[in-house]
């Protein structure tokens, strides 16, 4: 799934549909965070403050050859994910780890710790997705929590994307941790 | 009764290792191990029931925690509703002293685990700021330490005094049982281990090959 944890920048597939996020506002990317935070940061504050707030919408089509380009990439050899003629042909259970928001936080939230890096994505698949669908990517900030390593202390914002079909029928969920240091 | 005191499952947020997974591991590779507990960061898992597992496999899977102090992090055996009361599992500021009190207390037991890691182990925490009291017990061979932190951690449980006991730290199937504790008795229960470990009649075991620093 090594595309899966791509660069936190990049909207792989990216074909924004209605051009505008959930609250109206152009496409701002992955840096549209609020200034940085003097001092040390409340981070249960910011938990309170955050945790829930859902702040884009983003449509995705689905497209046959990228279905097969993703399953090749994952070294997938099922047909049912190889074979655009297999009669339940249907995207790897990790496709729509590819798709990212249009922004990785609201607009204003704020920025904890520096650096940082993708910490990978958990997928949980309701339903199988197929080619020649339109998909809705629902943002939400899930969670936001930190734990303690060699190298500090660390800070993990979890941008839960939860996709639903045409039918509005949920298709999967997509946890995307993204770790900061607290370091100063 | 050899059992790995010390990994983590899919419900840790960095675990990738589903719990039959383990079993499944344990059983094709003929691992030297009667159980394993599973001691996910920060929390206390109460809600899933692997007796059937346990059943299937002829294992012991027993449930803990790990926890995280202002010394490092610590493994909590015993939890109970009295314990997770007393302080947040959930926080990485608990008080050690606290930690180690509450467990006494509720009837738990808390070993602080590979204390010979910088930052997070609590032999770097001494240096700064002297020994606690109320250690008993330290993780003195932990399968994921570095060349270097076990060595550091067994000298210096000696130095004070502390038991030594072993837990793999896996996080990957493929890790589960390169260090472990052997105990010298049978141990069925939660409640079991906690009197084992009280009792003090347990040796580390290691057969990990150690890592590069």
């Amino acid at each position: 799934m090594a595309n899966a944890e791509s660069n936190v920048d990049n909207n792989v597939e990216g074909q924004n549909v209605e051009g505008q996020n959930a609250d109206g506002q152009n496409a701002e990317g992955p840096s549209a965070e609020g200034p940085s935070a003097e001092g040390p940061v409340d981070i249960d504050a910011v938990k309170r403050d955050w945790v829930g707030h859902k702040f884009d919408s983003t449509q995705f089509r689905v497209h046959g050859d990228r279905m097969l380009a993703w399953a090749e990439a994952c070294g997938e050899t099922d047909p049912r994910f190889t074979d655009a003629d297999h009669p339940d042909f249907q995207a790897h259970p990790t496709y729509t780890a590819q798709f990212g928001a249009k922004q990785l936080f609201p607009k204003g939230f704020p920025k904890l710790g520096r650096g940082g890096f993708d910490a990978g994505k958990a997928v949980e698949v309701h339903q199988p997705v197929h080619a020649g669908e339109t998909l809705t990517g629902e943002s939400e900030i899930h969670d936001i929590y930190t734990k303690t390593g060699r190298s500090g202390t660390m800070i993990f914002i979890v941008h839960r994307m939860t996709f639903s079909n045409e039918a509005g029928e949920p298709v999967s969920t997509v946890d995307w941790r993204i770790m900061r240091s607290a370091k100063d | 009764m050899i059992l790995d005191l010390h990994t983590h499952s899919v419900r840790s947020d960095d675990g990738r290792a589903k719990v039959e997974n383990y079993c499944q591991w344990i059983r094709k590779k003929e691992l030297p191990l009667d159980g394993f507990v599973l001691t996910e960061h920060r929390q206390f898992d109460d809600t899933s029931d692997y007796r059937e597992l346990e059943d299937r496999y002829g294992l012991v899977i027993l449930k803990a925690s790990e926890v995280e102090t202002d010394y490092g992090h610590v493994l909590v055996f015993g939890v109970n509703d009295d314990l997770r009361a007393a302080f947040d599992f959930a926080r990485i500021d608990n008080s050690l002293p606290v930690v180690l009190e509450s467990a006494r207390r509720c009837g738990a037991v808390a070993a602080p685990c590979h204390p010979g890691r910088v930052n997070v182990g609590l032999f770097a925490h001494y240096e700064q700021k002297g020994p606690v009291e109320g250690v008993e017990m330290v993780e003195v061979c932990n399968g994921g330490s570095r060349s270097g932190e076990d060595e550091l951690s067994a000298r210096e449980a000696e130095h004070f005094g502390y038991k030594g006991f072993g837990g793999s730290d896996s996080h990957i199937v493929s890790r589960v049982g390169n260090c472990a504790t052997q105990f010298d008795r049978d141990i069925h229960s939660i409640d079991d281990l906690v009197a084992a470990l009280r009792d003090g009649h347990f040796e580390a075991r290691t057969w990990r090959t150690p890592r590069a620093t």
